[in-house]
């Protein structure tokens, strides 16, 4: 019988590392995720059984140190040209068993990516750190905190707003940053994150994008509240909450890059952040195929399995090649983050374009193709027993993330066109 | 609170009990269910439960159909079509599961209790259980579904999950992890298509849910209609009285699903009708862009907002098409012809599909806020789908066109 194995991968260009990491995550995800990942809606609050698989993942194999560089206890990945080749073929594993959790643990490295990158690598916020993430068995989590109550996705839409309409402030007192503000939405809050990248600004109603800064801040700075997580359609993996900032303070150097540059490699989220969803929504549809295939198999129409029967065969056909061309299209948008000797840095607004159009575009065939399939599989389709109903809300939400549709279609408009007023 | 006017329907065909029942509901469910929503949420035992026993019971949807002489209401003209739209579209607007539910309960009253089809045995049996009291009555349909072996009794393709024994002296019934369309944990009346032993032609047979031997099996998550907790069946030996046996045949079974489809695709659109009025608020309430920009006026969210209008006002139209096409049989032919089948399969099918497609749309244009449980939308989502799928495959409802609009012989 054929495997999700059987789907091209591009060969060509595939991480060193991509059959250890492949296979470690394959192990964990069947052994760690699957069996439990049918409770996981009902455990959104207290994460009793997704935190263990967690804490194996992150603290035990060590995947949180990941990006910090190997003197300070990490993997030396954030510094790797395949660091994205490598992030996609992980992603992609945990994605066939839970897109919540991919989101969780692509999302924990967000904030990191600010300081542990070239050219605008920080070595000393590196040191501050990594005892955090590289000194312990114990799972931690990060989150970026961006979405505001007032704007919505106006945070993430830097290049029109140009962060005038954030309203955290960061205020210099002496040697601090004090830090008011309210911020919701961002992944991995709701009392899980120890370390938060916080979007501000230094200017209220600033258009000057050297008034957006990133500030560091630990979740047991006084003044430092995360709500409880909002429940939601899925993904009960990756929690959201509310966090609120009032009179929090952290040391000046706990600015992530500086004036300026914090708002130009903001774009390096965008980018990764787009492939890594790619790679959650074709890991999604790897385990569709998977229950698809037990599906057509086992159910009989007609006198003959589902799956001979012609009308249906075409959705089938459907399904494969969605996954055979969003998977190219995927390790392609994670070559193009990687190499930037040939498609540009990683925060250029053409890059993030390009990936915002790969990501619209796989999560639109997921959304249509895995809807067909649902239908296909008439009342099982809604039945939590056969999986692809949990990927369909979960993977939903995707598509929604870092700012809605419309803004990434503006994006792309924007970019291709050289619109001038969008 | 919206105006029911704004997407039109046709008005002129409603009678003063149809606006009334409509109105009545809408209070119930706006007082019952969609005040109570945002800290009760979907509870079954405090909000879904007591919501369906008044819309059955105490405005009386469940006794609607039958003759008075037998405790009902009467209202059993094929122009009840129109009733049977005006009320499920506000139910569905409060609750798509609570509407799926009356669906089913108003479906069978209608293919049993149906002037011009007025089935005298088997609603003397049946009336009663509706009408005396005050119990609310859940009803569940067996229908034919993917099988697990080559050779089983069929119907269209499909396979009948139920075999019934014996005839004029009663039935036997027998059949294992049995799927019901609804409820399967609480129903109080089973409609069953079985497949008869040593007989082509399936018998419709109501199965009372406390009959000895008919088991339930634990309830399943599924991914939406909360009020309808569903569970496996096993009917272990299953005796029913032969006075239970409503049809044999397929006039029978088209009947009962024309009326059904109308109430899924009337179900669809008030799930429509509630989405249009978080998305009003939405865009008459969100800036975006910075100051100063409303949601509503930015072009691409506002032809966006527009799409979904017409969508719902295609659908409204559509689910009132059906009805008035049930209303004149004289006209269009029986609900129990394989023509009047057809068009109600294609019109649930095409509602549902846009349902799904506008709901989509929707939560695109309120990204976040579409899938948090707060805003309410991403539960119409779920239980549109959830009846999507549970409609049936799209492409095998289209060979049930192909078969009467182009005579395929071996589909």
């Amino acid at each position: 019988m054929r495997t999700i194995d059987d789907f091209t991968r591009p060969l060509e260009y595939i991480s060193p590392m991509d059959g250890l990491l492949g296979s470690i995550f394959r192990d964990w995800v069947e052994n760690e995720v699957i069996p439990y990942r049918r409770e996981f809606d009902e455990d959104y609050l207290e994460h009793h059984l997704i935190h263990p698989p967690f804490k194996k993942l992150l603290g035990g194999y060590g995947l949180q140190r990941m990006i910090f560089p190997e003197d300070l206890g990490g993997w030396g990945m954030g510094q790797s040209n395949y660091m994205c080749g490598a992030a996609y073929r992980m992603f992609e594993e945990i994605g066939r068993a839970d897109t919540g959790m991919a989101m969780a643990f692509g999302a924990l490295f967000w904030p990191l990516l600010f300081i542990a990158l070239k050219p605008h690598e920080n070595r000393r916020l590196l040191e501050e750190f990594a005892p955090m993430f590289c000194g312990t068995t114990e799972a931690v989590f990060a989150a970026l905190c961006m979405t505001e109550p007032q704007g919505g996705s106006d945070i993430e839409n830097v290049e029109v707003v140009k962060g005038s309409t954030i309203q955290t402030t960061a205020v210099p007192d002496g040697d601090e940053w004090v830090i008011n503000g309210h911020k919701i939405w961002a992944s991995n809050t709701g009392g899980l994150a120890k370390l938060m990248a916080v979007v501000c600004t230094t200017n209220p109603g600033s258009n000057d994008p050297r008034d957006i800064a990133v500030i560091y801040v630990t979740s047991d700075t006084p003044g430092v509240t995360q709500g409880s997580p909002y429940e939601k359609a899925g993904m009960a993996a990756d929690k959201n909450s509310d966090l609120w900032l009032e009179n929090a303070r952290v040391p000046l150097w706990y600015r992530a890059i500086g004036p300026g540059d914090d708002a130009k490699y903001f774009g390096e989220i965008m980018s990764t952040g787009n492939m890594g969803i790619i790679a959650w929504i074709t890991g999604a549809m790897m385990n569709i195929y998977e229950r698809l295939q037990d599906f057509v198999n086992l159910k009989f129409y007609r006198g003959r399995p589902l799956k001979e029967d012609d009308a249906i065969a075409g959705v089938l056909a459907d399904f494969a090649a969605n996954i055979e061309i969003l998977r190219v299209i995927g390790y392609q948008s994670a070559r193009m983050c990687d190499r930037h000797d040939l498609y540009g840095p990683l925060c250029d607004p053409g890059l993030v374009a390009k990936t915002r159009a790969q990501r619209n575009f796989a999560t639109e065939r997921f959304i249509e193709c895995t809807g067909k399939v649902m239908n296909l599989m008439e009342c099982y389709g809604a039945d939590r027993d056969w999986d692809v109903e949990k990927h369909w809300r979960d993977a939903k939400m995707l598509q929604l993330v870092e700012g809605s549709k419309q803004l990434c279609q503006m994006e792309v408009a924007r970019w291709f066109y050289e619109c001038k007023t969008l | 609170m919206s105006d029911p006017d704004l997407f039109p329907y046709p008005a002129s065909r409603l009678g003063q009990v149809d606006v009334g029942l409509a109105s009545s509901l809408r209070d119930l469910v706006e007082k019952e269910v969609m005040a109570k929503r945002p800290e009760l949420k979907e509870d079954y035992a405090q909000v879904l439960l007591p919501s369906l026993r008044k819309i059955l019971t105490e405005i009386g949807v469940q006794r609607m159909f039958w003759p008075e002489k037998l405790g009902g209401e009467g209202h059993n003209q094929p122009s009840a079509a129109y009733t049977v739209v005006s009320a499920l579209e506000q139910i569905g607007r409060a609750d798509t599961g609570l509407a799926f539910l009356t669906a089913h309960n108003l479906a069978l009253q209608a293919a049993l209790a149906l002037e011009g089809n007025y089935q005298e045995e088997g609603c003397s049996a049946m009336a009663p259980l509706f009408c005396e009291g005050d119990r609310p009555v859940i009803v569940s349909f067996v229908l034919p579904v993917f099988g697990e072996e080559e050779e089983a009794p069929r119907w269209r393709g499909k396979y009948l999950q139920v075999q019934a024994a014996g005839g004029k002296d009663g039935w036997v019934l027998n059949g294992k992890g049995v799927r019901p369309t609804c409820s399967g944990a609480d129903a109080d009346l089973f409609g069953v298509l079985c497949a008869v032993k040593d007989d082509e032609e399936p018998a419709f047979i109501a199965v009372p849910g406390d009959l000895s031997g008919l088991k339930r099996g634990k309830e399943f998550k599924k991914t939406g209609l909360a009020a309808s907790r569903n569970a496996e069946l096993t009917f272990d030996n299953v005796e029913v009285p032969a006075v239970n046996c409503a049809w044999r045949g397929e006039e029978g079974l088209f009947r009962l699903l024309s009326w059904y489809y109308l109430g899924l695709a009337a179900t669809g659109v008030g799930a429509l009708l509630a989405v249009y009025e978080i998305i009003k608020e939405w865009g008459d309430t969100r800036v975006i862009k910075g100051r100063g920009h409303i949601f509503k006026e930015n072009p691409l969210t506002a032809a966006l907002m527009g799409e979904i209008a017409k969508e719902i006002v295609m659908d409204r139209l559509l689910a009132y098409d059906l009805a008035g096409i049930l209303a004149e049989p004289e006209t269009y032919g029986d609900a129990g012809s394989e023509g009047v089948f057809v068009a109600a399969t294609m019109i649930a099918h095409h509602v549902y599909g846009s349902a799904d497609y506008t709901i989509h749309r929707t939560m695109e244009l309120m990204a976040s806020a579409g899938y948090a449980k707060e805003w309410q939308l991403e539960r119409y989502w779920r239980d549109v789908k959830t009846v999507q799928c549970y409609l049936g495959a799209a492409e095998l409802a289209k060979h049930d066109y192909a078969r009467w609009f182009y005579k395929t012989k071996t589909l």
